[in-house]
Formats: C-alpha cells, sequence, structure tokens
C-alpha cells in the first residue's frame, strides 16, 4: 500500500491483480452483466488509483475499494430503474425514436456466447436466489459471506447503521433459504 | 425456590456464531435439546456454505492493462504523499 501511495506503478498492478476478481464478482452478482459489470470495475480501480494518495490507511484498503465498487453498482441499478421500467421506453426519451430505442423489448430473448456464458455462471440456484433479492440485501449478504468482512466494516462501507446492516443481512438470509426450499419444493 | 431460566430459542446472530463453530458452549447446549433450533441452525449452516463456496469469477483476459491504461501514474518521488493534481 505504501508503495501504492508513492506512485509506483508496479504497486498499482499489484492492488489491480490482488482485487480485480472479488471487486468484478461482486459487481457481476449486483448487476448480473458481465460487459457492464467490467466498465464499472474499470471505474471503480481508476478512481481509487487516481485518488490514492488520500486513502486512510486507519481503514482497510478492501473496504473503500469496496465501498465505491458497491456505489458504483447502486447507482447503475437506480438509474437502470428509472430507464427500463416502462415498456414504453425511458421516461427521459423525447421523440418516438427514443422511446423505441428504450423500450423492454419482449420476446427479444436470442443469447449471445456473451449470454450463454452469464446464464451458465448465474445460473445456479443460489445465484438466482441472490439476484432476487433487494440490491442493499444483495450487497450486505456478498459483503458478509462472501468476502467475510465484519457487520461493522459494512456498516462503514454502505454508510448505513450498524442494526440495518443486522437487519438486512438476516432478511436476506431468510430470503435466500425461503428462495432455494421453494425450489426443492 | 428457583427455577431454572426458560430456554431461549437461539437469536439470529447466535445462529450465525453456531453455524461458524463459534456459539459459546452453554448455548449450544440448548442447541442439542432443541429441535426447532437445530433444524434452523443446520439449514443456516447449509446457506453459510453455499455462500462462502460461490466463483470468485474474473473479468476478460486483459483487465489490469485496461485499467493502467486509464490511470494517471504520478513519478514516485520519495516516501511523502504527494497531492492528486485533480483534487
Amino acid at each position: 500500500m505504501a508503495w501504492a501511495k508513492q506512485g509506483h506503478e508496479a504497486a498499482f498492478r499489484e492492488l489491480v491483480r490482488r482485487y480485480e476478481r472479488p471487486v468484478f464478482s461482486l459487481l457481476y452478482r449486483m448487476v448480473r452483466d458481465r460487459s457492464l459489470a467490467e466498465d464499472l470495475a474499470q471505474e471503480t480501480f481508476i478512481k481509487v488509483l487516481n485518488a490514492i494518495a488520500s486513502y486512510n490507511p486507519q481503514f482497510k484498503f478492501s473496504s473503500w475499494i469496496f465501498k465505491i465498487a458497491n456505489n458504483a453498482a447502486i447507482d447503475h441499478l437506480r438509474r437502470r430503474e428509472l430507464d427500463t421500467l416502462s415498456l414504453d421506453g425511458s421516461p427521459h426519451a423525447t421523440t418516438p425514436d427514443e422511446m423505441s430505442a428504450t423500450a423492454l423489448q419482449l420476446g427479444d430473448r436470442g443469447e449471445t456466447p456473451l449470454q450463454e456464458l452469464e446464464a451458465r455462471e448465474l445460473g445456479g440456484a443460489i445465484e438466482h436466489a441472490i439476484a432476487r433479492l433487494r440490491p442493499e440485501y444483495r450487497a450486505c449478504i456478498l459483503l458478509r459471506h462472501v468476502e467475510g468482512h465484519s457487520y461493522e466494516e459494512i456498516a462503514r462501507m454502505l454508510e448505513l447503521p450498524l442494526g440495518t446492516v443486522k437487519t438486512y443481512i438476516h432478511r436476506a438470509r431468510n430470503e435466500l433459504r425461503g428462495y432455494l426450499e421453494d425450489r426443492k419444493a | 425456590m428457583t427455577h431454572p431460566p426458560e430456554p431461549r430459542h437461539l437469536t439470529p446472530d447466535e445462529i450465525e456464531l453456531w453455524a461458524q463453530g463459534l456459539l459459546p458452549a452453554v448455548r449450544d447446549v440448548h442447541v442439542g435439546e432443541c429441535a426447532e433450533c437445530r433444524v434452523t441452525a443446520e439449514r443456516e449452516r447449509k446457506l453459510l456454505r453455499e455462500l462462502a463456496q460461490l466463483t470468485r469469477f474474473a473479468p476478460e483476459f486483459g483487465f489490469v492493462e485496461r485499467v493502467m491504461a486509464k490511470v494517471k501514474i504520478p513519478a514516485p518521488s520519495g516516501p511523502y504523499l504527494r497531492p492528486d493534481p485533480d483534487a
């Protein structure tokens, strides 16, 4: 970390190598789109490395990078919710062409190779169950039980009260168990 | 005459501790005696195992290079921090 803070390129590379999989995995499970997750992961690393001089070593580096990654995912999901929920197109569309371009395409399910890969990677029961969680729950459960952060670290990362984080995680686990048992039934 | 305290079911925090093998022995006894808590705790342990075993996905090959091409790399100038010129 100290080498990275001094601007050593090799240290920057090492940080990206060390965190590319966990950061990409979190983002991929949040947005369920490989190329978008990669764009958001790039955005995350660029933000982190360009601001490395301001990193406060009192906090874990992983907490800082996951905080930025999660914010990127949540921002994207909020924008997507605004833009794509209408069957008639984005509420921001001002012309018929824009409305048509942003409308939900029903029945257009031909899969590209990338979509096939996504279906394979995210097609298991547990992945489906995670995808059905609210984004806030999903972020908390992934940070806690996949990345192994403590409740306190997650509360700091997501800027939420500790009690809220605990509630989200407990509810998420209940929902996951429910989804998984429904599939078996 | 005093009665022993009512056996209290495990809280969600305690269930997580049990699933991780970290529940204090005094509460562990309760899991052994309470079928309801045992079933809940076993289900929780199975879920936590599944979560812990999730795949770590990798981005496309060349990700590090793509990031490095867009990062401003200041020339190392010694042990002191330099302010970010864009900050």
